[in-house]
């Protein structure tokens, strides 16, 4: 489940504010203000996995420091007593965490206690706390009690996700899977339904909701806007009130929710991928902007008899400070392994300086012009030991990312995943193949046997005429030979004739890879990424179905697609149907949600959609 | 945006607590405030540990009000012509400094020694981690007032240099001045002869001595002092050399000083940075030493492994 969020004007990103709300959170819910000759406050933190999540992208372990958080622990962990200190509770709002907390209080570990539910408690499990805190006499130890509204998981500044425990419950599969009851239906669209709404709590502002007809998104657009209005009506409790708007927030304009159901465009998300990050999400162990690598330590022969080589573990965060990652994630491969090259060359060369200046140190002592040159290198040498932290910083993120990008480059090597982006971008543009599909599907060498499904299924669902029994055999016994599973080729079958029935296939425009050609320039200067045999593609930036349908609804374009979208203003008073846009203005600010989950090349291309119209 | 439902909780606690009532269960001592110490059983150790490190909080907020009280009248360099309102003499400054220097490092005693306290008593592993994290940041606390303290100092240095430049730069436009009259008048008080002692020392002996076999020649009814236009000229140029030299010297010195103050500085940082890495180094030296004793070791077996596999 990932939502975009695009602005043109750069208001307060959603990171900023779930940032801002989590250390206001931290600091007993009072507003943080930095003075550097406060006292010092220590207090401990407690969060459940959800509350981790949420946590764990937006700030490290030395932020959490610098708040006065002393231990942070999972609530359903050994703790023991520690007498005198605050203890900071951030928690869903369930069955085991409410038990566990009364087992807290009952068992008075800390001193006082601040409660903050990630999104709103029921009446009745508030009582329940009330009760163990009465029975351990420990009710003027509860502090405060806080609904936070943060059920979300924001990744980027303009992207979040909806939640990582328990992500099957709202994936696709939960969601399109022909056994499912109506009640499971409802408990999944709630759950949507509930991280959409703290979304736009935490944005302090309510959208306009799109969305098609007939599929999952309706309902959750329509559970959205009754949830919205609802709370806009209670005049008291309004969480949509003026000072939830913050300081600076003037704009009267009201962003955009685009609520869209991922059957309109299944070959997206199994499309292989070219961009750093979408390939790092990908093909590496990926998962709330932390890669996860194993490194095998040496690959020369190691002499007989010796212990294999241990693998190290290693894992990376990839963060808003790093800047090159900011840079690059959006790039093409071959673009990230040429600029990496290009940061190590500039990263030595100002290391050469710094030693150049060492050696100049040495000879000194024995000029007697010495004084001359004294002062030009205190100078210098004042520059360069303020600088060594900067250059020490520029080396971590190098290797960082020289490792990522090897690992990465070893599985495109590996598995041949060029040959298969270029074929698949030509089968979604409908170009002519040079290479018949089933010699890459037979071909042992290239991919694993997802990657020769994920490729067939591309193939199949953007067919315009479903191919011949005879040669839909042939594939399938390809593809069995190869080791795959049939299966996933059953359920895009019967989606394609649904699909049919429904509107017409999606088309991909004209999306055209160019080669540069086999041998790139980087391999020519001799650096670490040999990317011999790998092509050079480069792409020709073309909307996805995602972003035309963006385009149309921001834009207000008339286009068959999207016109009889249906829409939703919870602020207005009366009506819930309308397919006629009140509003006839374009708008500024969008989210994009995809029902049943969105991928990172629809990211990228969100984004690049916005840096063209800018 | 948060919702504050403490209010709300506590209207629940209210209604647990009738409903209880009226079902008749025990309430759970929340209303007695004798039975609140039974229900205590496990009697919280009020902690030492934390009322010290309270206190040794309070005692570095003391110090830190103090520093920011008195620092506008530490700073304040024109103190001397103020009025007593804002004066402090500078055996005052020197009194709070030294007080502050001493505060200080109590301070960071009583830190060392909680620390050395915490790790000997035995405690969960969790506790042990919570205050060693406390004593961390006790001690950030302790250098951030210390850097206020500093920081005054450096200033309050700063303009005693400064004070001592501009008080060396008097003279030198006065001696220049007087350098141009002195060689505009011919005829010349000898008391301007006084004022150039500081440079030109041992000519106004001379020029005495000078003057009289003069007098003979000249004896128009001018002063013994005076002196013949060649060696006026003489006198002049080489005040001027004088002067040139000075001016250099002094420019120079004024370099060095610069420079001087960037390598302290430098040597400030690079003393942190070696401070820090000593203990990086020393457990390295631990590691190399238990390297090279598990090499002779390893040795040993060998050639104790190749004796008796020779033997066979």
């Amino acid at each position: 489940m990932v939502g975009v969020k695009m602005a043109a004007a750069a208001a307060a990103s959603i990171r900023e504010r779930q940032t801002v709300a989590l250390k206001r959170m931290l600091n007993f819910n009072v507003p943080h203000v930095k003075n550097s000759t406060g006292e010092p406050v220590w207090k401990v933190l407690i969060y459940d996995r959800f509350g981790q999540d949420i946590i764990s992208p937006l700030l490290s372990v030395k932020e959490l420091r610098d708040m006065g958080i002393t231990l942070h622990l999972l609530l359903h962990s050994d703790r023991d007593p520690i007498p005198d200190v605050p203890a900071v509770y951030f928690v869903m709002p369930s069955e085991e965490n409410i038990d566990r907390m009364c087992q807290d209080l009952r068992n008075q570990l800390y001193e006082s206690y601040y409660l903050n539910f990630i999104s709103a408690i029921s009446r009745s499990k508030l009582e329940d706390i009330a009760n163990a805190a009465l029975a351990a006499s420990a009710v003027a130890q509860v502090a405060k009690v806080f609904d936070q509204y943060l059920n979300f998981i924001t990744l980027e500044d303009d992207m979040f996700v909806l939640c990582n425990q328990n992500k099957e419950l709202v994936s696709y599969r939960a969601i399109n899977r022909p056994d499912i009851t109506d009640t499971e239906m409802e408990t999944v669209m709630d759950t949507i339904v509930d991280s959409l709404f703290c979304f736009f709590v935490t944005l302090g502002a309510v959208p306009i909701i799109r969305c098609s007809r007939g599929t999952a998104a309706e309902m959750v657009a329509v559970k959205l806007d009754k949830k919205l209005r609802e709370n806009l009506r209670d005049a008291r409790n309004s969480l949509f009130t003026g000072d939830t708007l913050g300081a600076g927030q003037f704009s009267f304009q009201r962003p955009l929710l685009v609520l869209v159901d991922r059957n309109i465009d299944l070959a997206t998300p199994l499309h292989h991928t070219w961009t750093y990050q979408a390939l790092v999400h990908d093909v590496l162990d990926f998962h709330l902007n932390r890669v996860n690598l194993e490194e095998s330590s040496g690959v020369e022969n190691s002499p007989a008899g010796a212990r294999p080589k241990r693998k190290n573990k290693k894992s990376y965060d990839l963060t808003p400070v790093d800047k090159f990652w900011q840079k690059h994630k959006g790039s093409p491969f071959p673009e990230v392994a040429e600029s990496v090259q290009q940061e190590l060359e500039s990263y030595r060369a100002q290391e050469d300086e710094v030693k150049r200046l060492k050696s100049i140190m040495g000879l000194e002592g024995e000029d007697e012009g010495a004084i001359s040159m004294l002062s030009d290198n205190t100078a210098k040498l004042t520059s360069a030991v303020s600088s060594l932290p900067e250059l020490l910083e520029k080396k971590r993120l190098i290797d960082l990312h020289t490792n990522v990008a090897t690992a990465v480059l070893e599985h495109i090597k590996a598995r041949k995943l060029d040959v298969y982006f270029e074929y698949e971008e030509k089968i979604m543009s409908k170009t002519t193949l040079d290479k018949s599909l089933l010699d890459i599907i037979s071909d042992p060498d290239a991919g694993t046997p997802e990657d020769k499904m994920r490729l067939f299924l591309i193939y199949y669902i953007s067919a315009q005429q479903a191919p011949s029994e005879a040669d839909l055999e042939q594939y399938k016994k390809a593809l069995t030979d190869a080791g795959c599973n049939l299966n996933p080729l059953q359920y895009i079958k019967q989606w394609k004739a649904f699909a049919k029935m429904a509107s017409a296939p999606a088309s991909y425009g004209n999306t055209t890879t160019k080669s540069m050609g086999l041998l790139s320039r980087v391999m020519n200067t001799g650096s670490q990424f040999v990317m011999e045999g790998v092509k050079n593609l480069v792409l020709k930036q073309q909307n996805l179905p995602v972003t035309r349908i963006l385009d149309n609804l921001m834009e207000m374009k008339s286009n068959p697609e999207t016109d009889d979208y249906r829409y939703f203003d919870p602020k207005m008073l009366r009506g819930n149907d309308s397919s006629v846009p009140r509003n006839k203005n374009p708008f500024q600010e969008a989210i994009v949600f995809v029902v049943g989950g969105g991928n990172y090349i629809e990211y990228q291309n969100l984004v690049d959609y916005i840096k063209a119209l800018i | 945006m948060a919702v504050d439902i403490t209010l709300l909780f506590r209207a629940s606690v209210k209604t647990v607590k009738t409903r209880n009532k009226a079902l008749g269960v025990a309430v759970g001592g929340g209303v007695d405030g004798s039975r609140d110490e039974l229900f205590r059983r496990s009697p919280r150790p009020k902690g030492d540990f934390s009322s010290r490190a309270r206190e040794v909080i309070s005692h570095i907020g003391k110090l830190r009000d103090f520093l920011l009280e008195h620092r506008k009248d530490y700073i304040n360099a024109y103190s001397h012509i103020m009025s007593e309102y804002g004066k402090m003499t500078d055996t005052e400054r020197d009194q709070i400094d030294q007080d502050a220097q001493t505060f200080m490092r109590t301070c960071s005693e009583a830190i060392q020694q909680l620390r050395a306290q915490a790790h000997k008593e035995i405690h969960s592993q969790q506790v042990k981690e919570h205050r060693s994290a406390v004593l961390d940041f006790i001690e950030d606390y302790l250098k951030r007032v210390c850097k206020l303290y500093s920081e005054q100092r450096a200033i309050r240095v700063k303009r005693v240099v400064d004070k001592k430049r501009l008080s060396k730069l008097e003279p030198e436009p006065n001696t220049k001045t007087k350098e141009s009259m002195f060689s505009e008048k011919v005829s010349q008080n000898p008391s301007k002869d006084s004022e150039e002692k500081p440079i030109t020392e041992e000519y106004p002996e001379k020029i005495p001595a000078e003057a009289q076999p003069e007098l003979g020649s000249w004896g128009d009814g001018r002063g013994e002092d005076e002196l013949s236009p060649e060696e006026i000229q003489m006198f002049e140029q080489e005040n001027q050399r004088l002067i040139g030299e000075m001016n250099s010297l002094f420019d120079e010195v004024r370099q060095i000083e610069g420079k001087v103050v960037e390598i302290s500085r430098l040597q400030e940082i690079f003393t942190e940075k070696v401070l820090q890495q000593e203990a990086e180094i020393d457990s390295i030296h631990q590691l190399v030493v238990g390297a090279t004793e598990n090499i002779k070791e390893g040795n040993e077996d060998i050639r104790e492994d190749s004796k008796i596999r020779l033997q066979d």
